[in-house]
């Protein structure tokens, strides 16, 4: 059963050829995978705090290294992306700013490039 | 193409999400932003070296108001989190009784997931 209702996946995820819709639809899916698996792993890892100052203070010199750090760019990048087009997906949801949801999609996802870059910049100048 | 177009640019309900679970996962996703604005806001006040040892976490945290913020955080962001994974699974057209599945994993998911979150915050400030 659960076989057969594997096989009808509506291929959401290829978005060769397809509209600027689809790709914030697309997009919005990527980022909020991304997040659901953060959000979990983080609750894991804070399991840390339980164990006491020394296994946690232990964890964040680990999170130090650039890995960690470009691991929690992609997040940030990734909640900057979902939360701005989520606001667009409510606003439409109730009958606002419908004929501009495109340019809303536009300047969200400039402003979603922006803020990544200063993220970035500050979150690797840290170090 | 049509259909993808308009699924895209407006949140519409699915088959198997009910006015109820559409509204909760629309609700708790502008709820997820304003708490988590409130959230980073307050660490950079109360906390400015971002929660990097563990005293720091502990003196965050032992401010119930704050204790409460993030315990309401969690709440919502784990709701959020399983509705719209759960409207991502729609998509394949589970049968009901594999809908029906999902729905007692996630909510076990959730139950399990605050209920965790709530004792470490207990734990923590203990």
């Amino acid at each position: 059963m659960a076989t057969n209702s594997l096989k009808k996946s509506p291929g959401w995820f290829d978005v060769r050829r397809r509209s600027a819709g689809m790709w914030a639809f697309v997009l919005n899916r990527v980022t909020a995978i991304g997040l659901v698996v953060y959000l979990f792993i983080h609750l894991v890892v804070l399991s840390s705090l339980a164990r006491g100052p020394q296994a946690y203070d232990d964890f964040i010199e680990l999170v130090k290294s650039p890995l960690f750090i470009f691991s929690e760019l992609l997040v940030v990048i990734g909640g900057l992306y979902h939360g701005l087009n989520g606001l667009r997906i409510a606003l439409t949801s109730f009958g606002v700013a419908v004929p501009y949801q495109r340019q809303l999609f536009y300047v969200f996802l400039a402003i979603t490039i922006i803020g990544s870059l200063i993220f970035a910049f500050r979150m690797f100048t840290a170090v | 193409m049509e259909q993808n177009l308009s699924r895209s640019d407006i949140s519409v309900r699915k088959t198997g999400e009910s006015t109820f679970l559409w509204f909760l996962k629309l609700l708790t996703g502008l709820l997820v932003i304003t708490l988590l604005f409130i959230h980073l806001v307050v660490n950079h006040m109360v906390a400015s070296e971002g929660l990097l040892s563990y005293a720091e976490v502990v003196a965050y945290l032992s401010n119930p108001w704050i204790a409460l913020m993030e315990m309401s955080f969690l709440v919502i962001v784990v709701t959020h989190a399983l509705l719209g994974t759960r409207s991502i699974l729609l998509d394949l057209n589970p049968s009901r009784a594999v809908l029906r599945i999902v729905d007692v994993t996630f909510i076990a998911v959730g139950i399990v997931s605050i209920v965790y979150g709530i004792w470490l915050i207990q734990v923590i400030t203990a």
